[in-house]
């Protein structure tokens, strides 16, 4: 393991080297060109099999550390960790930024020139994702948090020309810069009690825990708690959702796909992390929090989903109820974690493919996306109108859909750890929340189609990222087992 | 003693300068407020005896940073005060009452222990010293300072990507020319 010191950045090195290709290639090449598309293609894919050649080499160990500082016999201040965790965050990763480019290729091509700058954001932004995952150090893990983030406010502001991507584009901005810091000062306080920002090894976070006795929690508490509020607003759960309905409404159709999952897969990651690995021992602290936290989320993100009538706002208020789902698993802590990796690995699919659908349907340059433009997509395109229904039945967890399964691991998680209270709201608002996906399949089934307006015929690369969500979607709800006993071992070390 | 002063003296100073930023409707008020934050902080840096980190401090953000900033500004035009009306009623209210509620919460909680045990690594002896912050910064936070790569480029990319773009709409790759 020592010899394969550079695996663990890897697919970072592969995805930079893959955003130099483009760019060069877009100067060189010719701008109205696509083969950086190809490139960037090709880049994800390494990536994602270097991330699997990590969870083969790691074989069912804990993990190992890397980059520390030199010469030192003890591992002190490691600042990348390689484990089961991380390995498979990057397959995960890495498939839905393979996704996410063919879902935005729409929009690409009618970015004309301004493509590759694209697709190159694209690739330093999915870098980014990963690097959340295998940080060991919460500097770090801020630096990789930031690359992805201020990427995607980038990517929300690419079609100038309409005002409300502006809108969108500094909207996120703004708040994402607020979390941002409120996330930073979390990260000094929970280091001004601790002494370290490492997680792992010698001194850090959890060697902190297991020599010493903390009795006066004030400041740390404080400190995580930050952390907290910044990662939340990032995975958009309630009280810190407000930017996510009108990113994700403003925001260009087939970009927002990659912009919505990728940060609630990577943030979740995070989350899972630095709670349930770094601050395990502090579990009876912020579990109280996090359950709050996501008893909030479910009954706003499902009472305001049901009063919207566009459906990009309906999937970010949906959204926020989902984050709140998830992190029913993570009052369990570290055994809430495969149940966490399950629901968001396979949310985030549907989520992709729910997005992709309304940027072929609403345009991959458009924003908003009202109910009027589904009516009766049903004669308009099966097609879509069907992978839709399945979509949005997997969203709403019924049953042989991926999200029921996922539903009932993290529900368990939470009852295990004691959260009943919690259990029963989430499954109340469950039941509440399939109303308002019935009622987008009602729009796009029952009602009829608005006046001039013909059928629509989805492209190729749409068509593949919907045709992979709706597999995921109904593969893991029919046979769930092997992803399961995969994530079974995905822990953190 | 003679340290808690200069601390309280330019931490207030600090905080008068980013108030001062965020208030001011000249830009150009907002820049010598932006100015001071970074100064106090340099001497921050000093009192930690951190002598090198406060030199470059004072020689890049208050030096040429600013500097940027100040050509930027005057460049656009001092003389366009900003529309700070607001159309929230309550917002700047609410705002000033949370942000009392939030620094009485790191008041209440810093009032009490810092590190609430004893460290269990030592903190590697800091003396401000290039040498030490080098082999820190190329020791210890190899993969962080490389990091900050891919944050650079994304400033380069995203820059490049949004100002491209004029008000009649995507400007052609070979235009020097600002369109007028």
């Amino acid at each position: 393991m020592q010899n394969a010191a550079l695996l663990p950045i890897a697919p970072e090195l592969v995805l930079l080297i893959g955003m130099l290709g483009v760019v060069t290639s877009a100067v060189l090449l010719g701008r109205d060109r696509r083969e950086w598309g190809l490139i960037a293609g090709v880049a994800l894919a390494v990536a994602a099999i270097l991330a699997v050649m990590q969870w083969l080499l790691l074989g069912g160990e804990p993990g190992t550390l890397h980059y520390s500082a030199r010469g030192l016999s003890i591992m002190r201040a490691p600042m990348v960790v390689m484990d089961a965790y991380s390995a498979f965050a990057g397959v995960a990763i890495f498939s839905l930024g393979l996704l996410g480019l063919l879902a935005a290729w729409d929009l690409v091509e009618t970015l004309g020139d301004r493509g590759a700058e694209f697709v190159a954001l694209l690739l330093l932004a999915v870098a980014g994702l990963h690097g959340m995952a295998m940080s060991s150090n919460l500097v770090l893990l801020f630096l990789s948090l930031e690359t992805a983030s201020i990427s995607f406010y980038v990517m929300a502001g690419f079609t100038r020309d309409r005002i409300d991507a502006d809108e969108a584009a500094l909207k996120y901005f703004l708040l994402g810069s607020l979390a941002s810091a409120v996330f930073v000062y979390g990260i000094a306080l929970s280091f001004a009690a601790i002494g370290s920002t490492t997680i792992y090894g010698a001194g850090g976070i959890r060697d902190f825990f297991s020599n010493t006795i903390v009795t006066e929690r004030g400041v740390l508490l404080v400190g995580i708690v930050m952390i907290i509020v910044g990662l939340g607003f990032k995975v958009s759960a309630a009280p810190f959702h407000q930017w996510a309905p009108d990113v994700y409404q403003g925001a260009p159709g087939g970009a927002v796909g990659l912009m919505a999952a990728g940060v609630k897969l990577a943030g979740f990651i995070a989350i899972g992390r630095v709670l349930a690995a770094g601050f395990a021992a502090q579990i009876d602290q912020w579990a109280s929090i996090i359950a709050i936290v996501a008893g909030i989320s479910v009954i706003l993100g499902t009472s305001l989903a049901a009063v919207q009538t566009d459906v990009k706002r309906l999937l970010a208020y949906s959204g926020v109820a989902h984050a709140g789902y998830i992190l029913t698993a993570v009052t369990a802590g570290i055994f809430g974690i495969s149940a966490m990796l399950f629901y968001v690995t396979t949310y985030a699919a549907m989520l992709l493919g729910a997005f992709v659908i309304a940027g072929v349907v609403t345009g991959p340059r458009e924003g908003p996306s009202s109910f009027v433009q589904w009516a009766g997509l049903r004669t308009r395109s099966p097609e879509l109108a069907m992978a839709m229904a399945v979509l949005l039945l997997g969203l709403g967890g019924i049953p042989f859909t991926a999200g029921f399964v996922g539903k009932i691991q993290v529900f368990t998680a939470a009852a295990s750890a004691g959260y009943l209270w919690l259990v029963v709201l989430a499954l109340v608002t469950t039941v509440i929340g399939l109303y308002f996906y019935l009622k987008v399949i009602k729009v796009m089934f029952i009602d009829p189609v608005a006046d001039g307006v013909g059928p629509i015929e989805a492209s190729t690369t749409a068509r593949t990222v919907f045709a992979v969500a709706v597999g995921v979607t109904i593969l893991f709800g029919l046979a769930p087992w092997p992803l399961l006993d995969i994530v079974r071992d995905a822990l953190p070390l | 003693m003679a340290e808690f002063v200069v601390f309280a003296v330019f931490a207030l100073a600090a905080l008068a300068g980013a108030f001062v930023m965020l208030v001011a409707r000249n830009p150009v008020y907002s820049a010598i407020g932006l100015l001071t934050t970074m100064f106090s902080i340099a001497v921050f840096y000093v009192l930690l005896d951190a002598h090198f980190i406060a030199a470059i401090q004072v020689i890049i953000y208050t030096g040429a940073v600013m500097t940027l900033f100040m050509f930027v500004i005057m460049m656009i035009g001092v003389d366009r005060d900003e529309d700070t009306s607001e159309r929230l009623p309550y917002q700047r209210p609410i705002g000033i009452i949370l942000a009392i509620g939030f620094a009485g919460v790191i008041v209440v909680a810093g009032s009490g222990a810092w590190v609430t045990g004893s460290a269990s690594f030592a903190v590697p002896d800091l003396n401000g010293t290039i040498e030490t912050i080098a082999d820190e910064l190329f020791g210890t936070w190899t993969v962080p300072f490389l990091g900050t790569v891919f944050l650079l480029t994304i400033a380069a990319v995203g820059t490049i990507a949004l100002a491209r773009y004029g008000p009649t709409g995507p400007r052609p790759v070979d235009d020097g020319e600002e369109p007028t």
